[in-house]
């Protein structure tokens, strides 16, 4: 279902998630012709839990995220240009160059901090909150993980940690573990997670916890903007677990584009390849996404693809841009780890 | 209510190791307070029954592993209490010769493997022994012993993940007394029945009351059944209650004298010796000859002890490395 | 001037610091380990008990909370007791705490405090005896500061609040009851500057935390032998005060460093590599350290007195440089 938005806040979103799938698109062949090294890891078909949850926030409610960064931060607003170049390492990025893919940050967008280390930000998030708390600022903290966050001790001592204190945070897991070929298919037991459903562990702590599709864009929409009012309004803790089917890109050791994507996949994925197929004409957030705004007549064919055109060209521009940027000089490197 | 087919001589006999470890801890108390022993100790008088009931069950070669309130546990598995109280007094003939301490008792003969001064530091350990034992296809098992504070650390829970996800043979025992170190569970966390992290990871679980002997065996005896028979962890959470402070010289002002007299009432001891009297296997004058023959045995151990020799000080340098 | 014990001159610093910013909390301990001088604690309590939080035993957890704290605004100290306690949380305060000033270009800024209690107690054995802070002077990105005496407690203690990175504080529960001077609106003491204990001449003796009073009886030993030692304590390992160290050594052309961290990797170990480098020229003799064994701490009494940095082995080590 579509987010209960008006037609420009749907197309907002729409836009949104373009960006991200042409941004993440535009890494690989950069990666692949060594412009940038190191691992990296691609928001693809996760679109539609980022962008609609992280709409729901107020500009100055602070997020934590992980290696799998590059989704938040554009779905909140961060310009393409400074985030690719701070993958490449480059001295227009983000951070100069010195955090990397994995540890982007734009603090002026509430993200203090990412961290490489599975579980790292899940104890941080709840400092924020308790700071938001102790100061009385309304802020709320929104912590974004993946499944196998919860396999780390550092998990349920942070959920203790926000029950005990009532702390205004948001556990937002987005669990992408999720195979099969409808989404009626719920994801299955982990083999590296004996507690199933996932949800049990915050319940543990008498944190509300629920399993959405996270591939539905509305549904992710409504549950997030209620969670977030309940946590504002002082009621303490929310766990909310987005499920999506794993885009086969990340099948590889390394990230790969089974088919670039464009809108008409929405209607028409002959042309993929038979192993990619079901998954972009059933389980791509995006196209599903494109699909439903269509057929609630809420945006044409045409306009999408406008929107989509409009998207590659800024991405192209900041692909340029990044190139173009020089590396930070080596002296850097012995500056600035002190305040 | 115990189990109809019991063997009284066991019985008995398990009554006689609790008075053992009482004896043995109110010792430690006064060597304490006369400042014959140093540094930190915790004592677990008032929790006999838990450590009797469950280590009743192992066998000689099965691996239990403690924590910092662990004399209780290596007596229970079989610890000789001479060496025992030589290594808390610090002596050249402790166990670990004097550099393990009280907190860190090993006995490796009898199967304790080694307890720990850090909170829920040997879960993880537990674990690795179970694995290995699981390996050995032999029957083995491991138990681990902590109290309710170490349910709110990381290791815990991962340490129970990793358990259910590879079936190992371990059984998780927690002393719930109801304090970390200071403070009510209730401060520590929301949740009551720590058995309750048990089944979030799917181990099968119980409660049981901690001072009755009789209740902690039987729990224990099906889960030493089902670990050794291959189906995977067991959690046992045993409500108990420590009559001592944290540590020797904690004033408990953190707790009510009338919660301590309450307790008091429950003392698994008395408890334990009741029912044995009431199904005419031991009479009054047994039970003082037991607790008569655990203090006589409990003082040789510490004239044993205080009149060890202190390890040389080259011994620094043996036993850092294999 | 008024002489206060290192406890109280403490729990004055803290007074003063919660009632300044409101932005202080405390996490976790007492700072005071299992001294008896609860009273000052409670007083606390009494006044601020809404910023003090107590956490259940989860280090990584409540360490994590107080680096996110520090991220959104707060000033977070946290007390993690014994010293050993950090190894629990050691992917928040080396992965997260030091690294995040760096890796976000200097957007984000940590001003937590790391407290803690280092080093023997006294039947502590080896899981509460550790000296953490050798190894978090190998991580970069973490200020340092390591007092020894009641004055210098309260100022560093100050410093180490008012900074905007992430400190680690290193106490040592011998210190507690130590009674020293302390004035009266005593100013914070700056970060890298280290202080000469006791003046000398013949012999630079360098020395952190309680060691540096062990430092001070071995001096007015040796001075009955005419041996004028003078102490040099750094007061915090980062920012390091080297040029004091090697002004001294100009004077005294010897040195011997104290250290309680164990010998390999040890702070002895940095210091002496610092002078090595910088001021071999100085020297007369080379530099000898004393530091606890590189073996795990045993609880036996007569062990633990053994292995570590005591009197006799100073003073043996200041006789042979002066040999």
């Amino acid at each position: 279902m579509l987010p209960k938005l008006p037609r420009d806040g749907l197309l907002e979103l729409c836009r949104r998630m373009f960006l991200i799938r042409h941004f993440e698109e535009s890494l690989v062949p950069l990666h692949d012709k060594g412009v940038f090294g190191g691992h990296y890891h691609l928001y693809i078909g996760q679109e539609a839990t980022g962008v609609p949850a992280i709409s729901c926030l107020k500009p100055d409610d602070y997020l934590f995220t992980t290696h799998r960064n590059h989704g938040h931060l554009l779905a909140r607003g961060a310009e393409p240009k400074r985030l690719l170049a701070e993958i490449l390492g480059r001295v227009d990025g983000l951070n100069k160059g010195k955090g990397g893919s994995f540890h982007s940050v734009a603090p002026s967008l509430g993200f203090l901090h990412s961290s490489g280390v599975v579980a790292g930000i899940i104890p941080l998030s709840t400092g924020t909150a308790y700071a938001s708390k102790a100061l009385k600022n309304g802020r709320v903290t929104v912590c974004l993980f993946g499944d196998g966050s919860l396999e780390e001790g550092a998990a349920p001592e942070a959920f203790n940690l926000a029950s005990l204190n009532k702390l205004p945070v948001l556990f937002l897991c987005e669990n992408n573990g999720k195979y099969g070929a409808g989404r009626a298919v719920a994801a299955g037991q982990s083999s590296s997670m004996a507690a199933y459903p996932l949800t049990d562990l915050p319940k543990a702590y008498k944190i509300p916890a629920q399993q959405i599709d996270g591939i539905d864009a509305g549904l992710v929409h409504a549950t997030v903007s209620e969670a977030v009012e309940k946590i504002r309004g002082g009621d303490g803790p929310q766990f909310i677990e987005a499920q999506t089917v794993r885009w086969p890109g990340s099948e590889t050791n390394w990230p790969s584009v089974p088919h670039p994507t464009d809108s008409s996949l929405a209607w028409d994925v002959s042309a993929v390849a038979e192993k990619a197929r079901e998954w972009y004409h059933s389980c791509d957030p995006l196209l599903v996404f494109v699909r439903e705004l269509v057929e609630a007549k809420q945006a044409t064919k045409d306009e999408i693809a406008a929107i989509e055109r409009q998207v590659k060209t800024e991405i192209a521009a900041a692909v340029e841009f990044a190139v173009a940027s020089p590396y930070p000089k080596p002296e850097e490197a012995e500056r600035n780890f002190f305040a | 209510m115990p189990a109809k087919k019991d063997d009284s001589t066991e019985l008995i006999d398990l009554l006689r190791r609790m008075w053992l470890i009482r004896a043995f801890e109110e010792k430690v108390s006064a060597l304490y307070a006369a400042r014959e022993i140093q540094g930190l100790v915790h004592l677990g008088i008032g929790q006999e029954a838990t450590a009797v009931g469950t280590s009743s069950q192992l066998k000689p070669d099965d691996y239990v592993f403690g924590g910092h309130r662990s004399h209780g546990h290596a007596i229970a598995k079989g610890a000789d209490i001479n060496r025992l109280m030589a290594e808390i007094a610090g002596r050249a003939t402790g166990y670990c010769a004097g550099k393990g301490g009280s907190m860190h008792i090993a006995a490796k003969e009898c199967g304790f493997i080694t307890a720990t001064g850090v909170v829920g530091g040997t879960i993880p350990l537990a674990l690795g022994a179970a694995f290995a034992a699981k390996e050995r296809r032999k029957g083995q098992l491991a138990m681990v012993f902590f109290g309710d504070g170490a349910g709110q650390a990381g290791p815990f829970h991962e340490s129970l993940n990793i358990a259910s996800l590879w079936k190992l043979p371990v059984i998780f025992v927690c002393e719930n007394n109801g304090y970390a170190e200071f403070t009510p569970l209730s401060a520590h966390t929301k949740i009551e029945r720590l058995a309750q992290h048990a089944k979030t990871y799917g181990i099968p679980n119980s409660t049981v009351d901690g001072n009755d002997l009789f209740a902690v065996r039987q729990a224990a005896r099906k889960a030493v059944e089902q670990a050794r028979a291959g189906k995977g962890p067991i959690f046992i959470e045993c409500l108990t209650h420590r009559m001592r402070g944290h540590y020797e010289g904690d004033p408990a002002k953190y707790r009510e004298l009338s919660q301590l007299a309450e307790w008091k009432k429950k003392d698994p001891l008395a408890r334990a010796a009741k029912v044995l009297k009431a199904r005419k296997l031991i009479a009054d004058k047994e039970i003082e000859s037991i607790e008569g023959e655990a203090r006589a045995l409990v003082e040789k151990a510490a004239a044993f002890a205080l009149a060890s020799p202190w390890p040389a000080p080259a011994e620094v340098d043996s036993h850092v490395t294999a | 001037m008024r002489e206060l014990a290192y406890y109280e001159a403490k729990f004055e610093a803290l007074d003063e610091i919660m009632a300044a910013d409101q932005r202080v909390h405390l996490i976790n301990g007492t700072f005071l380990s299992l001294s008896p001088h609860r009273q000052v604690f409670h007083n606390l309590q009494k006044k601020y008990g809404d910023r003090m939080m107590m956490p259940p035993i989860s280090e990584l957890g409540f360490c994590g909370l107080a680096t996110g704290a520090a991220m959104a605004g707060l000033r977070p100290i946290v007390d993690l007791s014994t010293g050993s306690f950090i190894y629990e949380a050691w992917p928040q305060v080396a992965n997260e705490a030091a690294n995040a000033y760096s890796m976000s270009g200097g957007q984000t800024r940590v001003p937590v405090v790391f407290h803690l209690f280092h080093g023997l107690r006294g039947g502590g054995a080896a899981q509460h005896s550790g000296s953490p802070q050798a190894m978090l002077w190998n991580c970069p990105g973490l200020e340092i500061a390591i007092p020894s005496s009641p004055r210098d407690v309260k100022g560093l203690l100050k410093t180490a609040v008012a900074s905007d990175n992430p400190t680690i504080f290193v106490d040592h529960t011998k210190l507690l009851d130590l009674r020293g001077e302390v004035p009266e609106n005593d100013k914070p003491i700056p970060f890298g500057v280290a202080d000469i204990k006791r003046a000398g001449s013949d012999v630079t003796l360098i020395a952190t935390s309680y060691t540096v009073q062990v430092c001070l009886r071995a001096a007015e030993k040796l001075a009955k032998e005419k041996i004028n030692v003078e102490v040099v304590d750094p007061r915090t390992l980062v920012p390091f005060d080297l040029a004091a160290i090697l002004s001294s050594i100009e004077k005294t052309r010897r040195v011997v460093i104290a250290d309680e961290t164990h010998q390999s990797c040890g702070v002895a170990a940095e210091i002496a590599a610092r002078i090595a480098e910088t001021g071999f020229d100085k020297l007369k003799t080379r530099i000898r350290r004393v530091s606890t064994m590189d073996v795990p701490v045993s609880y036996s009494p007569p062990l633990e007195e053994y292995i570590g940095p005591s009197e006799s082995r100073i003073i043996d080590a200041i006789r042979a440089s002066v040999a």
